[in-house]
């Protein structure tokens, strides 16, 4: 007991929501591009598969830090 | 052969009989000023043979104790056995001393549930709440005692009847029964006051207490809370006319009490099964945040409320760390009014998903329920649970148990990983949909 710390969460509750508007923008902002990109596509044959699974890899990681920042916000602790 | 036998069998009873175990003084101090019979005794214990005392049997003859500390002349707390379960509501304490001496002194002080009770038990909105207590006018002790005194405090003084036995004085609230002298072992003589006390006669039926630790930095508390009034019940019925107007009226009844809680508490909300209760006000304090809680309406005798009371604290005020090993150090039951009376109290802690090799010290002794598994927000293989309760609870209850468990690190990103892994699915999905033709006639695009 004597050696131990007190605990301190990995990221500041304080910044929480900062941090979950940006993300979630920055998301918005990639799953944008994506839908732009896969819908204004001339024709099926060209080869555009890498870059739209990592558009959309980029798009899913900000949100989904950013709907799990969102949840410790509003007070759901998962 | 035989006149030694005799001799050594002589001496044995000589030195048994000798050997005798008595108390001095004894001084009691009765604190009936609330719901709960709070006692205090200081007892000087002498072994009349001069030999060295080890041991003492303290008999608690009371019913629903619920508290004792024992603590010898120079306040360390000397160590006893419980034995339970004897006729009369008997409670006995084998004491052992940790220093050897022929003389020591004791202070032990014993709290008690359910002993004053209302007298009449059925009284009108206008009428005084009285009530009557029954208890020993002696120590009741498997020794014979010197000399001992018993001083009361009641919480008024209008005292209606109360236990003549020369000699006694009373001065406004206080009451003092001796000294009674050379008074031999197992006697029992009763003590009976019959008083009027105001005080809210509140009992908590059952406490829910949740702490749910979360390892982004927040340990919610949750207390879902039973509570009767149970002082006189009241006869007749309610006039809130009466109850507004006359400041004489309902005096028995609860208007609203005061909850502690911790000084970092946020976010607190108080709210029953209709929603949020608004009558209540909160103040912040250098040591703790004052919480006012006013109920829907003023609880009579044998009404009841139930309410749900939230809040949240940050981790690092509970929760100690080193490597992967963390310990949860948190009160196992906290205020909720002051002299409060706890009847059950179930206390949950949820830990973060992934936590393992789990042990739990407490202050003093629970039942272990089982432990379980819960499923809420982005969970897959569950929560641990870890339940324990304990009957009969007061304010003295109030201190801390620990918990200790192992966690990962890692498993903090499992959740975002779930939410990320969902969300790419969605895009794999809408990718792949939009390479499949769905077209039922055949288009010659030319571009």
């Amino acid at each position: 007991m004597e050696h131990m710390q007190r605990y301190v969460s990995p990221i500041n509750p304080a910044v929480f929501p900062h941090l979950a508007t940006v993300l979630l923008i920055i998301g918005t902002f990639f799953t944008a591009w994506f839908f732009v990109f896969v819908v204004s596509r001339k024709s099926t044959k060209e080869s555009t598969l890498i870059k739209e699974l990592l558009i959309s890899l980029c798009a899913s990681i900000f949100l989904g830090f950013g709907i799990v920042f969102l949840l410790l916000t509003v007070g759901i602790y998962v | 052969m035989w006149i030694l036998y005799h001799v050594a069998i002589a001496y044995l009873i000589l030195n048994v009989t000798h050997a005798e175990i008595i108390n001095k003084n004894v001084e009691r101090t009765l604190d009936l000023t609330s719901q709960l019979a709070k006692t205090t005794y200081k007892i000087s214990v002498e072994d009349t043979a001069g030999k060295a005392l080890k041991d003492y049997v303290f008999v608690v003859k009371e019913p629903n104790l619920s508290f004792i500390s024992v603590k010898d002349g120079f306040s360390n707390k000397v160590k006893y056995e419980e034995k339970k379960g004897l006729a009369n509501d008997q409670t006995e304490f084998k004491l052992t001393f940790a220093s050897v001496s022929p003389q020591q002194n004791l202070v032990i002080e014993t709290v008690s549930t359910k002993n004053i009770l209302p007298h009449p038990a059925e009284i009108k909105q206008n009428d005084k709440q009285l009530v009557k207590f029954v208890g020993g006018l002696y120590l009741y002790s498997k020794y014979s005692t010197n000399t001992q005194k018993t001083n009361v405090m009641l919480s008024s003084s209008n005292i209606l009847s109360h236990t003549q036995a020369k000699p006694y004085s009373v001065s406004s609230n206080k009451l003092a029964f001796g000294p009674y002298e050379n008074i031999a072992p197992l006697s029992e003589d009763e003590l009976v006051i019959h008083y009027e006390n105001q005080s809210p006669f509140l009992t908590v039926n059952s406490l829910d207490r949740s702490i749910e630790v979360s390892h982004w930095g927040n340990i919610a508390v949750k207390e879902s809370i039973e509570m009767t009034h149970t002082g006189a019940k009241l006869k007749g019925s309610f006039s809130r006319y009466d109850f507004q107007k006359d400041g004489r009226s309902g005096q028995s009844a609860v208007k609203s009490y005061k909850t502690y809680l911790p000084a970092s508490a946020s976010g607190v909300y108080y709210r029953d099964t209709n929603g949020n209760i608004s009558t209540s006000n909160m103040h912040f304090m250098r040591d703790f945040v004052d919480l006012e809680l006013r109920p829907r309406f003023p609880l009579f005798g044998g009404w009841k409320t139930q309410y749900t009371l939230g809040y949240n604290v940050p981790s690092y005020e509970y929760l100690f760390s080193s490597g992967n090993n963390y310990v949860l150090k948190m009160h196992l039951i906290d205020h909720i009014h002051d002299n409060m009376s706890i009847e059950k109290a179930v206390v949950t802690v949820i830990l973060p998903e992934g936590s393992a090799n789990i042990e739990l010290i407490t202050p003093y002794s629970i039942k272990r329920h089982q432990n379980d598994l819960i499923y809420t927000y982005l969970d897959t293989v569950g929560r641990p649970v870890i339940t324990f309760s304990k009957q009969n609870l007061v304010e003295n209850h109030i201190s801390e148990f620990t918990l200790k468990y192992t966690f990962s690190k890692v498993s903090l990103l499992q959740e975002p990983l779930l939410v990320i892994g969902f969300i790419y699915m969605i895009f794999i999905f809408t990718i792949v949909l939009l390479r499949l033709d769905f077209s039922i006639t055949y288009h010659s695009h030319k571009e």
